[in-house]
């Protein structure tokens, strides 16, 4: 499906070319600091460090542990706004 | 390019949305991936665990949770249920209202003195009225009105200034304060006035220090005007010093005193002066009754001679600003021996050539 596939490319490029992107980031990491989300990961991230021991812990160890709990936890009112402008952004400046 | 028709058929739909979260998740991605490079690095520079390293000061300060103690474990009431025997009135006071007792009970500090006269002013301009009317009536007729603007200003500030209850008890004055007075002996009592008999030796000398205290014949009462109060002498008022300090009683200031009885005459002389510059009469009579109180009988005699010889001088500068130098030299001269009648003859003799000048200055 080049035709998709063409149209995913040219939104991401317009989202990375209209700034959306860093702003989408930006607001993204805000929130999750707000409610909590990061002080949670980083809890989480201190019993895997002290399970894999503190000097040979690596980035992959944290990543491979990380990621999907984090994803899990986002809170939806974060989640749903997120969705809401990127919805929005498609639609205005649809390619 | 353009999607402009955004197709709600359903594969495009669908696809729409698939788009949609998959930058969401893209986004999240990407913060799970700062996050991880952030502790890393904290681990690897030996930061992340820096909050953490001494066990027990960290058990010390844990976050306490149970009931009836906040988060530090501090207890919130713990003495509000303790109660202080005070020392000056033998009666038991809640531990948090203690100090501003001791501070009302002793008379000692800055707000008690400040509140008491105010109290005593503020009542004395009351009954003082009602009681000595027969001798004060022009006084009265000014100072009423002025007194209720003062009193209405003062409750304002005092609500400010002082806690609730105080002015509370100063608002509902004749009815409800009988009953709060009862519990608190050391306030003043506005129903019977100022009685110097309920007053501690303290609160005595510092009203004395800045009242004149004189205490009244027809209602035992100590008079709260100022020092300089023209309805009593400064000898009644070191007699009241000395009947209620004792002998060793101090602090009237007699230098004071003694300027003042001059003082009655000699602005009449000067307002003399003032008024044949401005033309300003109202004052005169207000000073004259005051006068005629505090210095002795043969001021009487000298009030009415004054009185016509200032209208004379009153008009004999309307007519100067009129007509023209012809008159100037006759009113000169009835000013000087107007000025010449009062008592004390240095500061008229030396008004004197003044008002030539002024003459001069009009010629």
């Amino acid at each position: 499906m080049s035709k998709e596939f063409r149209m995913r490319a040219t939104v991401n490029q317009k989202l990375t070319e209209m700034g959306e992107r860093e702003r989408l980031k930006e607001l993204l990491r805000v929130k999750l600091t707000e409610c909590g989300w990061k002080d949670q990961m980083k809890a989480h991230c201190k019993e895997v460090i002290k399970e894999k021991g503190l000097e040979h812990v690596t980035v992959e160890d944290l990543v491979v542990e990380i990621t999907p709990k984090g994803r899990a936890l986002v809170p939806d009112s974060v989640k749903k706004e997120l969705l809401q402008r990127i919805r929005a952004f498609l639609a205005q400046h649809a390619t | 390019m353009k999607m402009e028709d955004m197709p709600l058929s359903g594969p495009d739909n669908t696809k729409l949305e698939a788009l949609v979260h998959d930058i969401y998740s893209e986004l999240v991605e990407d913060a799970c991936l700062g996050l991880c490079f952030e502790v890393h690095r904290a681990v690897k520079q030996g930061y992340f665990f820096l909050d953490e390293t001494d066990q027990e000061s960290m058990k010390e300060f844990e976050i306490v949770d149970q009931p009836g103690v906040d988060i530090f474990g501090q207890v919130y009431n713990q003495w509000k249920n303790k109660e202080c025997e005070c020392p000056n009135c033998k009666r038991l006071i809640a531990a948090s209202r203690f100090a501003p007792h001791l501070e009302k009970c002793l008379g000692m500090g800055r707000n008690s003195s400040r509140i008491a006269n105010r109290r005593l002013a503020s009542n004395n301009n009351m009954s003082k009225s009602e009681s000595d009317q027969e001798d004060n009536d022009d006084l009265n007729d000014n100072d009423w009105s002025y007194g209720a603007e003062k009193k209405a200003k003062k409750r304002k500030s005092d609500k400010n200034q002082n806690s609730p209850r105080r002015s509370k008890s100063l608002k509902h004055k004749n009815g409800e304060l009988g009953s709060s007075i009862t519990s608190e002996p050391y306030k003043y009592n506005y129903n019977t006035g100022i009685s110097y008999e309920t007053l501690g030796p303290d609160e005595v000398r510092s009203l004395l220090t800045t009242q004149c205290g004189v205490i009244s014949e027809h209602t035992k009462k100590m008079c709260t005007r100022s020092q300089r109060c023209p309805q009593h002498t400064d000898e009644q008022r070191r007699a009241v010093r000395v009947f209620l300090l004792g002998p060793s009683a101090p602090s009237l200031p007699d230098a004071d005193a003694v300027v003042e009885s001059d003082s009655f005459d000699i602005p009449d002389g000067q307002t003399l002066m003032s008024r044949l510059q401005w033309e300003d009469s109202p004052d005169i009579s207000p000073t004259d009754s005051a006068s005629s109180k505090a210095s002795t009988n043969h001021s009487d005699s000298r009030k009415p001679k004054k009185k016509k010889r200032t209208s004379l001088g009153l008009n004999s500068v309307g007519v100067v600003g009129v007509g023209g130098g012809s008159l100037t030299g006759g009113s000169s001269s009835s000013a000087q021996s107007n000025i010449s009648l009062s008592t004390k003859k240095k500061r008229p003799k030396l008004s004197a050539p003044s008002i030539s000048s002024i003459y001069d200055d009009l010629n």
